[in-house]
């Protein structure tokens, strides 16, 4: 059936409104306009109940193709959850003797863990929903848990991500694994405060790459050392300082070895978790001012030096 | 029940299924897209006039799940099932095998254009190698199950195809 002028020129209009349509809620959303995100969290809120009740009685299906398709790897995840069992079991007495000691080198890092933060402890609903949000997962706690944008989400292991929306019943989780999630980090060796990211080519390394300093005299020995604790900075956006792996590699950020590139091996398997706690306390969203922020900047006395030099 | 009714049935289930099952259930580890689906469907069934208000309306509720801004999809699949829509009447006669055709191409396209648009509005890590890799099995995936969602999308539009 070929299509009339007249329908062409309605079903045209009726694009263009579509278009100005999404346009205009492109532009609400991206400037955080309150009833719409209010209208989003109450649809989802909605749809919870449902997704729920059919989550569980598809779950035996879900179940029944991740045993055809990954039986391999949940074979060698058993295995290896099964030697880490053993491990975990031969190294309880060890940890209590260890206890003192940890205690006495926390003290000495000044690495603040604050174990008694109020957390709440959740379950991983689902994985990402599309195709494009292997970062994101769902957890079955929300805000009437006391649950906010923006909280710290932790295993015992250490940093896993943050909060990233929230609704009445569950709530969105940003993950590590997403490369532009940044985090202000400390070397608990050194002091030294700086930003990172994970690598895009492997999850399971960290890169701090800006606001790390190479030694001013070349000075090897001043670098942290290898397996160097690293922790979210106490100024950073979360509340406390939560360990987030051990420095595996240093390299020079630049040429002229101004700068310092920190590998750290995250202490997290975040690709593949179970449970996760959300700690019930709110960072601060910026570093304050008169707190010492360190510079990738070269210094105002080289920069004056090599002018006078050339 | 009259078709509006109908469709939110159908949207609803389609995202629920979507939201549970195809969490897990992957190949290459890329899920079908039924949202995207249904959409392609509605047009090819219901023509441009009304297809691409259909479609957008699965694209919204699609929005609502995804990490990118509201409008993202329900404009990009709003656009295909406009094209889908305007090119299956005039150049095609309607069969099953022309759907499925359709419904591959419909679908991998709305990904192709969710990912450069959602990298246009600043979304990070939409646009990759793996985009085509996405773009194709979405495509064969909903190709795939296209034969299914066709009886259920004539069912949920009866009243709009009569009318045509």
């Amino acid at each position: 059936m070929a299509l009339t002028q007249r329908s062409i020129g309605k079903s045209r209009h009726r694009m263009i409104l579509l278009v100005l349509t999404a346009i205009t809620l492109l532009s609400l959303d991206l400037s955080s306009f309150g009833p719409l995100g209010t209208a989003q969290r109450l649809v989802r809120d909605l749809l919870h109940p449902i997704t729920e009740v059919a989550g569980a009685i598809v779950s035996p299906f879900s179940d029944a193709w991740n045993a055809v398709f990954d039986y391999d790897d949940l074979e060698a995840q058993n295995r290896l959850l099964t030697e880490r069992i053993q491990q975990l079991e031969g190294n309880e007495l060890a940890v209590e003797a260890e206890r003192a000691e940890f205690e006495r080198l926390r003290a000495a890092t000044g690495v603040d863990v604050r174990p008694d933060l109020a957390r709440v402890t959740a379950t991983v609903v689902r994985g990402g929903v599309g195709n494009f949000d292997d970062d994101v997962i769902t957890i079955d706690r929300g805000s009437q848990d006391g649950v906010r944008a923006g909280m710290a989400v932790v295993t015992n292991a250490g940093l896993v991500g943050r909060v990233e929306r929230v609704d009445a019943t569950t709530s969105a989780v940003l993950l590590l694994t997403d490369t532009d999630l940044i985090v202000g980090v400390r070397l608990a060796d050194t002091d030294e405060v700086g930003l990172g990211h994970v690598d895009p080519d492997d999850v399971s390394i960290f890169i701090v790459d800006t606001g790390l300093e190479w030694p001013e005299d070349g000075n090897e020995s001043l670098l942290p050392a290898l397996d160097t604790v690293v922790v979210t900075a106490a100024t950073s956006r979360y509340p406390a300082e939560i360990p987030l792996g051990r420095i595996v590699e240093i390299l020079p950020g630049d040429e002229d070895m101004l700068t310092m590139h920190v590998r750290v091996a995250l202490a997290n398997d975040i690709t593949d978790l179970g449970f996760v706690s959300v700690l019930l306390a709110e960072g601060v969203d910026q570093v304050p001012l008169d707190e010492p922020v360190p510079s990738t900047s070269i210094p105002l006395t080289t920069t004056t030096s090599a002018g006078e030099g050339s | 029940m009259n078709t509006p009714v109908r469709l939110g049935i159908v949207f609803v289930g389609a995202l629920v299924i979507q939201l549970t099952v195809f969490v897990d259930v992957r190949i290459f580890g890329v899920a079908p897209e039924l949202l995207a689906l249904v959409a392609v469907v509605a047009a090819f069934f219901v023509g441009p006039e009304r297809g691409p208000v259909i479609a957008f309306v699965a694209g919204l509720l699609w929005d609502v799940y995804l990490p990118t801004p509201l409008g993202v999809s329900a404009v990009i699949f709003a656009v295909v099932a406009y094209v889908v829509a305007t090119l299956n009447e005039g150049l095609f006669h309607d069969t099953r095998a022309q759907l499925v055709g359709v419904v591959a191409v419909g679908s991998a396209a709305s990904v192709i254009g969710y990912a450069l648009l959602g990298a246009i509005v600043g979304e990070g890590g939409l646009i990759s190698a793996d985009l085509i890799v996405i773009a194709l099995v979405v495509g064969a995936f909903n190709a795939v199950l296209a034969p299914i969602a066709a009886p259920i999308m004539a069912w949920a539009l009866a009243a709009e195809v009569d009318r045509r």
